[in-house]
């Protein structure tokens, strides 16, 4: 058993995403939205196979100006027996209390974290900083470069990733989610250059988000510096252009195209 | 729900001597040997059919007319796949038979893990494309909810008449002629009229609605009287049990679809929904008296896949494991949102036959009434002998 202990494992985890009905939705680059069912059933299933985390985003509460729906939240929550992280309407060191007393590990912040990092450092010395994460969903410029978006991708803050990561960790994040909006639900692989630079401007885990199309994306995600990757259509719809069905990846073809061609 | 609230009726002491059919089918009547009417219908039934050379004649020009009609077009048929055994055989004979079936599976919302595992399998090694018709949860979930508030004995009918019409809806988008379904005689023909209801009756599913939802079916796929006729008489759209055409046995089939597929058995009849699995193994036997594996242990028998003896050891086991009924207990009345009190004390309502709700009795009447005088004057007019 000498060669599985000393074998790295990289966390793969499902993005779930709701909506302001609670519905599971997904998007294509935070637009158009397919409705793919009932979060509560979707949990369930990704419970029974085994997955290592995932993540839960309701992406309009920020839009909306509002909290968590707690109580929808601990109803997913509960049938979940791995750990879970929730991000959406975060505000206050409260709204992550409440979250953390539902049986969350870990809350994700973003629009609210952007305006005011003080928020960020004050629950991460309340709970410690590997319980608050960072999401940084950012696209291309129009005239290059790129910026960090929040509010679902409606509102401009003008900080590129590398800036924003910094500040996101300087401010107490211990784990920065990289989300290409450019790249989600399109299939066409992490943005790799993106990764790299971030993974190298920061010294907390970087998981690598929007575009993988199959076991093939994640290790490159890993050898370019992400410390887990994360991926939703490749886990709710049977292939791309085709019907809803959650799926996760067997331990054995993990293990075969990920973790053992590591280190 | 309490012991008291669920006697099994104590006439079904008396069990048919060539089945496992009992009293707890209240329409059940003995001949001079004990010999069920269950076992009479089945050989009336077996005497109608075709023999093995009808069937394969049919079978193969099925195929033919299958394939002539999928002529230039992206699929030739629709199969709705559920990861059960019979949908999963029907698909992978699809395979062997060269045909290029739009899967369509129908997700409510109860979907477990082997269901997804098993389509996911089947498709992958067949190559077969998946669409997945996902019903909208919180309309569903409303209507669930009404058919327990109203204490009627099939809870699968919103199910059952939403997936055809899922399908129907489908094939006509695609414009295919056929589909094909699991259904079949060898192991399903064999069930008491009390045990369930019609499935196409949209008039009682919307009066059940009406009486007990709160919030408007907007987006479910409908299949009453006139869609259906709509469907078959003007789209010519038709499905076709070709389980019925082969020599299916459940056990050869399972065995197959493990080695070749990957396949995974979930165990018991319909048992890769969670809700059916709970409906069948939990609500129908305690607030019924009815324990569905009687019907479908007795159509093995009678098709010979299975001996009585075997099946009255089956039905001495529990439906299933009474921890995790327990489990699927909870769970079930999350997901309807129901509280705890709040569904004990639906599972506790009396008994209601779905008749009491009106019926689709009179569209069906002048349905039938209609296409009678359309025949007549088709004929009247030389244009159908």
């Amino acid at each position: 058993m000498a060669g599985l202990s000393r074998m790295r494992r990289i966390r793969v985890i499902p993005v779930l995403t709701i909506d302001r009905e609670r519905r599971l939705v997904k998007t294509v680059a935070f637009g158009k939205r397919t409705y793919i069912g009932d979060p509560i059933n979707a949990v369930r299933i990704f419970n029974t196979k085994m997955v290592d985390e995932i993540l839960l985003l309701d992406i309009d509460a920020s839009v909306d100006g509002r909290g968590p729906s707690f109580e929808a939240i601990g109803d997913i929550v509960e049938e979940a027996f791995l750990p879970m992280g929730y991000g959406g309407g975060i505000r206050s060191v409260d709204d992550a209390a409440q979250l953390f007393r539902l049986g969350l590990e870990k809350v994700v912040l973003s629009s609210e974290a952007l305006a005011n990092p003080g928020l960020v450092t004050a629950i991460a010395e309340r709970f410690g900083a590997q319980a608050v994460a960072v999401s940084l969903p950012y696209a291309k410029k129009l005239l290059g470069g790129q910026q960090v978006l929040t509010k679902s991708g409606k509102s401009k803050t003008g900080h590129a990733p590398v800036e924003a990561a910094k500040a996101m960790v300087a401010a107490g994040a211990g784990e920065i989610i990289l989300y290409s909006i450019d790249r989600d639900g399109k299939w066409s692989g992490y943005d790799l250059a993106t990764v790299t630079a971030v993974a190298e401007a920061i010294d907390v885990p970087v998981v690598a988000c929007g575009g993988a199309a199959g076991l093939g994306d994640f290790l490159p995600a890993v050898q370019s510096g992400a410390s887990a990757v994360a991926a939703s259509s490749l886990f709710v719809y049977r292939a791309q252009n085709q019907g809803v069905l959650i799926s996760y990846p067997d331990e054995a073809d993990l293990k075969e195209q990920l973790f053992q061609k590591l280190n | 729900m309490t012991e008291a609230t669920s006697p099994l009726p104590t006439s079904s002491t008396r069990v048919c001597t060539r089945t496992v059919m009992d009293g707890s089918d209240p329409d059940i009547v003995f001949d001079e040997e004990g010999v069920s009417n269950h076992w009479h219908e089945y050989q009336a039934l077996m005497a109608t059919q075709p023999d093995a050379g009808q069937k394969k004649a049919r079978l193969e020009k099925l195929l033919a007319d299958i394939k002539a009609d999928g002529a230039g077009k992206d699929y030739d048929c629709v199969i709705g796949l559920s990861g059960g055994v019979d949908s999963s055989y029907v698909t992978w004979l699809a395979k062997q038979w060269d045909l290029r079936p739009l899967i369509v599976h129908f997700d409510n919302g109860w979907n477990n893990e082997l269901a997804v595992r098993n389509i996911e399998n089947i498709c992958k090694k067949l190559g077969f494309e998946l669409h997945t018709f996902v019903m909208d949860w919180e309309e569903f979930r409303d209507l669930q909810r009404s058919y327990f508030k109203a204490s009627v004995v099939d809870l699968e009918v919103p199910t059952d008449h939403m997936i055809s019409g899922a399908l129907y809806r489908l094939a006509a988008q695609h414009k295919l002629k056929y589909m094909l379904s699991g259904l079949n005689f060898a192991t399903e023909s064999v069930m008491p009229p009390s045990w369930n209801y019609a499935k196409f009756d949209l008039e009682n599913i919307r009066n059940i609605h009406k009486k007990f939802g709160t919030k408007p079916l907007k987006k479910l796929p409908a299949l009453g009287v006139w869609q259906k006729a709509w469907y078959q008489l003007i789209r010519g759209i038709h499905s076709e049990a070709v389980l019925d055409l082969i020599d299916y046995n459940k056990a050869e089939a399972k065995a197959l679809l493990i080695r070749e597929l990957d396949w995974v058995d979930y165990g018991g009849k319909h048992y890769e929904s969670l809700f059916t699995r709970f409906y069948q193994g939990y609500i129908l036997p305690r607030k019924f008296g009815v324990d569905k594996r009687k019907a479908h242990l007795s159509n093995l028998i009678l098709s010979g896949q299975m001996t009585r003896d075997e099946a009255l050891r089956e039905l001495q086991q529990p439906t299933y494991d009474e921890v995790l009924q327990e489990r699927d207990k909870a769970y079930v009345r999350k997901k309807l949102g129901f509280t705890e009190s709040e569904f004990e004390a639906v599972l506790n309502l009396p008994n209601q036959r779905h008749e009491v709700y009106g019926t689709d009795k009179t569209q069906r009447e002048r349905y039938f009434r209609i296409v009678g005088a359309l025949g007549k004057a088709m004929r009247a007019v030389g244009l159908k002998r």
